[in-house]
């Protein structure tokens, strides 16, 4: 049978790739990081058009779990959850940052970083792959001020190339198609927000003085 | 008051034909010609009427042969345009016809007739032909205008509603106006040691409670996902970031199941439950809408095409003002219900709290708006005051008189929205409504000025998907298209 996946990220902006028999034969980004939700259905559609496949013939879905910022982040794993639940397919969990230096080629020590927003960023360290080509992570994914990330890796004296921050769809859907061959996709899907709800118990003040 | 519409009978002709020679004039057809309609095995006619009188009729032609039907004629007594009596009429017709199993309508429509081509596209039929001098003896032509029944207007559609617009993950099945699911996981709990809502708490709930909330939805319909018809969903207004959980979901599964998608307005949906509950909405109506996120009323004269926001709070919410209040006197979240159980035993009388944007000086800016953060504030007071002066403070009473005055003020306000538009019903949503005083209050007030009052099932009154479900059935019902795939969240969105 035809193994058709559908990948989506909206860890940073939208992105959506369609692999047909791990050929990526559609790829969308749109680096937009408000529009997640408008663009979302859209670029779903289009890429399975683009692919010339039907939504039906999908047979994996997989999607970027993070961390990136939460409110665009949550809209694709809610259209992948909702897109599998539609066609009764499984459903794979990838990390976004892991997505990301899949491309790389990971020898020499290399960190990810992208934008957590508040001063802050979310990094990973890689270095190495599997032999079905699964990034090897060294430290993270984790969430830091830049700075400080950087003085603890020169402190436990790293030396470390600079990946390319976008993620890619297609890589995303590479990657998993890789951990489904070596049994290492994750089917219990959970956003890696890596940072808990800003929300701390009201004391309650005193309104009359 | 309204108008109600059932079959023709015979004993009609006389009223039709009064009403036929008014609307058509010289055009008009003759009694016999419309005895011989009224009665034919193959067409089916309704009339609208408003107590004895009959304000409206239209006819259907089917026969039982052919694949196609016709609308004969249809007519509003002059006095009653505007009231979507055409509407109602035409609905009904396109119901029947697909009763029927017709797949197209045709009609003819004077070319110098704007209002009702405009009705006619409104329920999806299309312009096809142009006769030149149909109309005699005035020459004038005619549209041909045809309906596709099968891909618009379904006499039954099954949609499934999503509903995240706050902390309430809801997912509602209707065939029709037929409740099959209402299925809602609540975040409240997580919420409680906050004293109110934290949104991202929420959305991300919402994200964890999707996959579970539709697998129950569908169980308890006792359908699969292949029998949707279209996808439902709030897209506002609401907290944005809850939103955005749903309308992702949404579109993903429509696209999933290559099925259409309806982008609804959580406050009229409130108002659609009613449907699900007598098998249509009784309009006009005024609506009182009253929860942790809204305080707002509503005028509905269409509840798809007229929907006018009189009025809303302009600072809390009334249940959040419950929230905040039942935190000052110690109790939990979410207040509504502490400080109902705790007022019962008080004397709602004992304090005089203000009543936000009563006084005259407020009408003109404010006539129909709520206000609660004075209240809140007089309330917070009144229990320091009397704490610092060492004095036993009657928990009792403060949220007895508290409860009289949100009631007193959304109650009055309600009413006087009634009154002053000539409205005769009123119905009630929103989580507060669960308030035994509100209910009460309510009942009494509404019999006493002559007023309708509806409120519907609590399961239906909180939020809930099926009344995102059931508006978005109403719209197909109607012929209305779909959402284009690219709509947005509004936190704000207007009615």
């Amino acid at each position: 049978m035809t193994q058709v996946l559908l990948a989506i990220d909206t860890s940073a902006g939208t992105a959506v790739a369609v692999l047909v028999d791990g050929v990526v034969k559609s790829e969308s980004y749109d680096a937009n990081s408000m529009q997640h939700a408008e663009q979302i259905g859209i670029q779903i559609q289009k890429g399975l058009e683009a692919a010339k496949k039907k939504s039906a013939e999908v047979t994996v879905v997989a999607v970027g779990v993070g961390p990136g910022p939460f409110t665009g982040l949550r809209v694709g794993i809610a259209a992948a959850k909702m897109f599998a639940e539609g066609i009764s397919a499984p459903l794979i969990g990838v990390g976004s940052l892991d997505a990301i230096v899949f491309a790389q080629s990971l020898i020499e020590p290399t960190l990810v970083l992208t934008d957590a927003r508040r001063s802050e960023v979310f990094f990973g360290l890689y270095q190495g792959k599997t032999a079905a080509g699964v990034p090897k992570s060294l430290i993270g994914p984790g969430v830091k001020k830049q700075a400080e990330l950087e003085a603890q890796l020169q402190t436990a004296g790293h030396n470390y190339l600079l990946a390319n921050s976008q993620v890619s769809a297609a890589n995303l859907g590479l990657l998993a198609l890789a951990q489904l061959a070596e049994g290492t996709a994750n089917t219990s899907v959970v956003a890696n927000y890596l940072r808990a709800p800003d929300a701390v118990p009201s004391k309650g003040k005193k309104v009359s003085g | 008051m309204s108008h109600q519409l059932r079959l023709a009978t015979e004993a009609d002709l006389a009223a039709i034909m009064e009403l036929e020679n008014v609307s058509f004039g010289n055009d008009s057809w003759s009694r016999p010609t419309m005895r011989a309609e009224l009665m034919a095995p193959h067409t089916t006619y309704l009339v609208a009427h408003q107590d004895e009188k009959i304000v409206g009729y239209a006819g259907l032609s089917k026969v039982a042969s052919s694949s196609s039907a016709d609308i004969q004629t249809i007519s509003v007594r002059d006095s009653h345009r505007r009231a979507g009596i055409g509407r109602e009429l035409m609905q009904m017709l396109i119901e029947q016809a697909s009763k029927l199993s017709a797949t197209e309508i045709y009609l003819e429509v004077r070319e110098d007739k704007p209002a009702p081509r405009k009705l006619y596209e409104q329920l999806g039929f299309e312009r096809i032909d142009r006769r030149e001098n149909y109309y005699q003896p005035d020459g004038v032509a005619a549209i041909v205008m045809r309906l596709a029944i099968s891909t618009t207007a379904k006499s039954e559609p099954v949609v499934l509603g999503i509903e995240t617009s706050c902390d309430e993950t809801g997912i509602g099945i209707v065939r029709g106006t037929t409740l099959l699911a209402n299925v809602i996981s609540s975040s409240m709990d997580q919420h409680a040691r906050f004293g109110g809502v934290v949104p991202e708490i929420a959305a991300r709930a919402h994200l964890e409670a999707l996959e579970a909330t539709l697998q129950k939805a569908l169980q308890d319909a006792g359908i699969t996902i292949k029998d949707i018809d279209a996808v439902a969903v709030t897209n506002g207004p609401g907290l944005a970031g809850a939103l955005m959980v749903g309308v992702g979901a949404a579109k993903a599964l429509a696209v999933a199941i290559d099925k259409p998608i309806y982008a609804v307005n959580h406050l009229v949906a409130h108002v659609a439950v009613d449907v699900l509950e007598r098998g249509k909405l009784e309009t006009p109506t005024v609506a009182l809408l009253v929860s942790g996120g809204h305080t707002s009323l509503l005028l509905v004269r269409d509840l798809l095409n007229d929907v006018e926001l009189l009025g809303e709070t302009i600072d809390d919410a009334a249940g959040e003002a419950f929230d905040k209040i039942a935190r000052v006197l110690g109790l939990s979240y979410p207040g509504g219900p502490e400080i109902d159980k705790v007022a019962k035993n008080g004397d709602a009388k004992a304090i005089r709290f203000p009543r936000g944007l009563t006084l005259p000086k407020d009408q003109e800016k404010h006539l129909y708006n709520f206000s609660f953060s004075g209240l809140k504030t007089a309330v917070a007071r009144h229990v320091e005051l009397a704490e610092s002066k060492g004095e036993q403070v009657s928990i009792a009473d403060v949220a007895a008189s508290f409860r009289e005055a949100v009631v007193d003020v959304l109650v009055t306000k309600a009413i006087n929205a009634c009154q002053d538009n000539g409205v005769p019903r009123l119905i009630l949503g929103g989580g507060v409504i669960a308030n035994s005083r509100l209910r009460d209050v309510a009942e009494a007030r509404c019999q006493e000025a002559g007023i309708e009052l509806r409120i519907p099932v609590l399961s239906l009154c909180t939020d809930n998907g099926a009344m995102i479900a059931s508006l978005a059935a109403q719209k197909i019902m109607a012929g209305m298209e779909p959402s284009k795939l690219d709509f947005g969240v509004y936190s704000t969105l207007p009615v």
